[in-house]
């Protein structure tokens, strides 16, 4: 039972990063119909950031938890502004293709000034040792990760719902033909919710710092499972992101402790969920039918 | 709102405005190229430029004539180098041979990829295709008995009726005619009645519709020709390096194929030749010359082009020729 | 806009076609060195995972070889012209192919050296018996270079799984550590590593209480970590397999989850120096691992290292020391062969004893041409006893050459 609880927890936890990184795409996907394909890009750059600003200038995890996203959201909304934006008006698949270059090129950047040597990063010290559980144990750092995130999905969610910028966002997000129809000015929030969604990667990475190993191919391969990931949530459904990202965590790590004889059910069972999901309902679990563009 | 910049922007329709001469000069001097190619290049790089060549224009065969932008090619040009190099190594098939069983192998594959994915248009349809690449690509890397996992499937032998084709500038003349056969094959059916259905579907697809057209497997049928010319190029690509690796499903191989194409421009077919043909060099010539950031160079070409160059080359280039002598 | 587009399309075509030495079939000439001089090639990852372990510093050690060569022979020397390319292979098989390929034809390259990842390794060996020009795998692990795919011009130096599995795999079980839990990447590197390690440690009276298969790459080893105490009889040992940047994520999070304290040690598969010194020796204190040959073993060594920490600002791993080595006694076979010609150095290196700075007790064997010579167990200080910036480890033990390495296997037939 214990064992259960903490592949539970460990799944959890797992979840809470797919989760963040899911939120973001989401809310960018929702304003301005791009899909982010650089996001995995900026979650390393969160991580690669908390790690320079350590060994560079000696500021400590916390001050990073609240500077990378500051500094990455501004980023974003200069990407937002120099290139985002003159595609706007096209078909927005150049957005994507738009974003897949500069992975590239951020990836590169990265790598040619440090290399692909993966550097650890310290857990902060508060956090170093483990909280009991009763039945089980489990990494401090772990939980605060897991508290963190959820709070994040809750602390978003209460803005979409009581304030006006998330009005708008949600009016964009869900009903994009009713809130032009009824002329909300979706025009002048597009670029800090960029910002924001990109600031959210950052976050995520910032948290995987003391956990993973800080790298610039890091974010490579776990945007295309977050990709997954949103579509079985339904790309347009924030709620369904947040929840699909901890679902896929759940079953990926019981999927790695009770399958283990079979490594690929835990690899691909995310793809595989999401086959099924299109099959049954195309829109995504908690998505809605759009008319076809 | 269309990826294409220009309505049916067919290169044959941007040449046919053309004198005769011009269309004839075009197509001579090309072969005149493809003939001359190894003999002013290193063999083996030639080589690569033929396989990529294919994978570009079928990539954009779907994507430049059917609207879909296929993320996830990597899944039919690796299915089938995998397929190619196994044919090769059990069956001691000859080098056509094995490559077409592979391309056919990869087109079955895009059966059901294709089925699924084809429900969802734009933007969905890349991400989803790009998700079944990768699974493709776990397995493969599980699958370690059939494929050598990351050891790759080594010693693919290559054999045309005991003729010897180790050196890479005779290989680069036998693998010619396969090329030229993908690249008739792709203009053909870019030229046929279901070609202009395709691009009717992508211009209209409610319209087309309402015409009575099954836009569904018509979209799929495209999938699964694209996928047979993508395997075409992929199984060569394993006669090619003699063996076969993981990196020929990933994702960036993918991601590679479309920059090719929209740097030769979409919707122009030919285009994805002269893109395939340029970031192989770029590339040949980037990793000698010590400056290893090759992502770095190509993402950012690539996001240059898509800002302000979204014709590519071979489209920019029909546009002025039309200017000239069209109409 | 016109104008500048058709002048891009043109500028387009001239790269496309800009030619770069001619192509066409070539066949060499006879004279006593091809070209009138000696190229050695280096071939390996500099920009990926492996660039610190070798990369660029490998070339520096290969001049370094040249310098000494030159040294010693002075006007004497069968040259003066010995030159160093390199490429990058990007740790993939595919460009590793093409490069050797374009090393041997294109730059007249008479050896290709170092190559890691396993795959890549291989593919190079092709090339090699293909052209029939020399090469010395270094930093490639698998025991596949000398054994099926093994060949008449490819020599296997430093190290191979066998090593590392027979030198910790055995030695820490018979120190004690009866009871093994083994994670290793799911790939061929990894699956060779847990196949060496379980039937080491089984051969030493060991025990294999579980072991694992992990994704690849993986950055979340927690599953496997949450296993590890729970298991039946509870393992002495987490061994690991894993390399590059898995291993920097296995390591941090079995600090993590706290496994030391709950009684299981940790054995690493594969380590180079540069791996402690990137994760720091504090996170990997008590960590025992085979090593080929370390910086301040002896006099020797260190005056060695030294010279290269002035050439680089960083101590050599073992893959530098035996790059270095292999440069040195491929360009005193040619000096004693007279030619560069590859049957004619093959049989001057065969069965050859050597010793230098890497190469102890070493041995060319003839049969496989795995090159043997004493291996060592080290085991990293604590973080207390580190007082000098890359002396992380202490050598438990040497391990001879005639046990360090397998013998010659019966697959291999050169």
């Amino acid at each position: 039972m214990s064992a259960f609880l903490q592949h539970t927890f460990d799944g959890l936890v797992s979840g809470a990063f797919l989760a963040l990184l899911a939120l973001g795409l989401a809310v960018i996907f929702g304003m301005l119909r791009v899909v982010n394909f650089a996001h995995g890009a900026f979650y390393m750059l969160g991580a690669v950031g908390t790690y320079l600003l350590l060994t560079e200038f000696g500021i400590p995890f916390w001050w990073a938890l609240l500077v990378v996203p500051l500094v990455l959201g501004a980023a974003g909304m200069a990407v937002e502004r120099a290139l985002v934006h003159p595609l706007a008006r096209l078909d927005p698949l150049y957005n994507f293709l738009l974003t897949f270059g500069l992975t590239l090129v951020l990836q590169d950047l990265v790598k040619l000034r440090y290399g692909t040597q993966s550097s650890p990063y310290a857990t902060p010290s508060a956090l170093a040792g483990t909280v009991d559980f009763g039945l089980f144990d489990f990494p401090a750092y772990r939980v605060f990760v897991l508290a963190f995130a959820v709070v994040a999905c809750v602390a978003v969610w209460w803005l979409l719902g009581h304030t006006r910028v998330g009005m708008v966002v949600r009016a964009a997000t869900e009903r994009p033909e009713l809130s032009r129809a009824l002329g909300i000015d979706v025009g002048r929030w597009v670029t800090p919710v960029f910002g924001f969604g990109i600031a959210l990667a950052g976050v995520a990475g910032v948290l995987a710092a003391p956990m993973r190993a800080v790298n610039p191919l890091m974010g490579a391969d776990l945007v295309i499972v977050v990709f997954a990931v949103v579509v079985i949530g339904g790309l347009g459904s924030i709620f369904g992101s947040v929840a699909a990202g901890f679902g896929i965590g759940l079953v990926q790590a019981w999927g790695e402790s009770y399958l283990d004889r079979w490594p690929i059910v835990a690899q691909t069972s995310v793809f595989v969920i999401m086959a099924v999901v299109l099959l049954w309902r195309p829109a995504g679990l908690f998505g809605r039918e759009e008319a076809p563009a | 709102m269309s990826i294409v910049t220009r309505p049916a922007p067919s290169v044959v329709r941007a040449v046919a405005g053309a004198p005769r001469w011009l269309r004839w000069a075009l197509l001579t001097g090309g072969l005149a190229v493809a003939l001359w190619l190894p003999n002013g290049l290193y063999p083996a790089v030639a080589v690569d430029m033929l396989c990529w060549a294919l994978f570009a224009v079928a990539v954009d065969l779907l994507l430049g004539y059917t609207g879909l932008l296929s993320f996830g090619h990597a899944a039919f040009w690796g299915t089938s180098a995998y397929a190619t190099g196994l044919v090769a190594i059990h069956l001691g098939a000859p080098f056509p041979v094995a490559v077409l069983s592979g391309a056919l192998i990869a087109a079955v594959l895009a059966v059901p990829i294709g089925y699924l994915a084809v429900k969802r248009t734009g933007i969905y349809f890349a991400m989803v295709t790009l998700a079944f690449a990768q699974m493709i690509y776990y397995i493969a890397n599980n699958r370690r008995g059939l494929t050598g996992g990351e050891n790759g499937l080594q010693s693919v032998p290559r054999e045309l009726l005991g003729l010897d084709l180790t050196d890479a500038y005779y290989f680069y003349y036998a693998a010619l005619p396969v090329v030229l056969l993908g690249l008739w094959a792709a203009w053909r059916i870019v030229n046929s009645p279901f070609g202009r259905v395709l691009v009717g579907i992508r211009d209209n697809p409610a319209r087309a519709r309402a015409l009575g057209y099954p836009v569904h497997r018509y979209k799929l049928l495209a999938f699964v020709l694209s996928a047979f010319i993508a395997g075409l190029g992929g199984g060569l690509f394993a006669m090619a390096h003699r063996f076969v690796t993981l990196d020929t499903l990933h994702w960036t191989t993918s991601g590679k194929a479309v920059v090719m194409v929209v740097l030769g421009g979409i919707g122009t077919l030919w285009g994805g030749v002269l893109g395939a043909g340029l970031l192989v060099r770029l590339e040949d010539w980037l990793s000698f010359s010590g400056f290893e950031a090759v992502g770095l160079v190509t993402g950012g070409l690539f996001v240059v082009v898509v800002l302000v160059f979204r014709r590519g080359l071979w489209g920019t280039a029909t546009d002025v020729l039309r200017r000239r002598f069209g109409r | 806009m016109d104008r500048r587009a058709g002048a891009a399309v043109v500028g387009a075509l001239a790269l496309l076609l800009s030619g770069c030495g001619g192509g066409g079939p070539r066949s060499s000439g006879d004279s006593k060195l091809s070209g009138d001089r000696i190229v050695l090639g280096v071939l390996n990852d500099q920009s990926g995972v492996y660039l610190a372990l070798s990369g660029t510093n490998s070339v520096k050690a290969v001049e370094m070889a040249i310098a000494d060569f030159k040294a010693k022979h002075g006007g004497d020397a069968i040259t003066e012209d010995i030159t160093v390319e390199t490429a990058d292979h990007q740790n993939k098989p595919d460009v590793a192919n093409t490069k050797a390929a374009e090393m041997y034809d294109r730059l007249g390259v008479d050896t290709i050296l170092d190559v890691p990842t396993s795959s890549a390794a291989l593919k190079v060996a092709d090339v090699a018996r293909e052209k029939k020009k020399l090469y010395f795998n270094i930093s490639g692990a698998t025991t596949d270079l000398t054994g099926k795919s093994c060949n008449r011009y490819t020599f296997h130096y430093a190290y191979d799984t066998y090593m590392l599995a027979n030198g910790t795999g055995r030695t820490v079980t018979e120190q004690g550590a009866k009871n093994w839990y083994i994670v290793y990447p799911n790939y061929a590197f990894g699956q060779d590593m847990e196949k060496s390690f379980s039937t080491a440690v089984t051969g030493a009276g060991g025990t294999i209480v579980g072991k694992d298969a992990t994704p690849f790459p993986n950055d979340n080893f927690s599953t496997f970590l949450l296993k590890a105490p729970t298991l039946n009889p509870k393992p002495d040992v987490l061994g690991t397999m894993q390399a590059g940047g898995d291993l920097v994520n296995l390591v941090k999070q079995y600090n993590e989850f706290k496994l030391r304290e709950k009684g299981v040690g940790l054995s690493v598969g594969l380590m180079f120096l540069t791996d402690i010194h990137s994760l720091t020796p504090a996170a990997l204190a008590g960590t025992t691992y085979t090593d080929a040959w370390y910086w301040n073993f002896d006099a020797e060594n260190r005056a060695f290292a030294d010279r290269f920490l002035k050439e680089t600002g960083s101590r050599p791993t073992f893959a530098h020391a035996a790059n270095y080595s292999a440069a040195l006694q491929y360009l005193e076979a040619v000096q004693a062969a007279g030619t560069d010609d590859a049957d004619a150095v093959v049989k001057q290196l065969e069965g050859k004893s050597v010793d230098d700075v890497f190469l102890r007790n070493g041995k060319i064997r003839a049969e496989d041409h795995r090159v043997i010579h004493d291996a060592y167990l080290a085991q990293v200080k604590p973080a207390a006893e580190v007082t000098e910036d890359w002396d992380y480890v202490k050598i438990l033990k040497t391990i001879p050459a005639a046990e360090a390495f397998r013998t010659p296997s019966a697959d291999c037939k050169l």
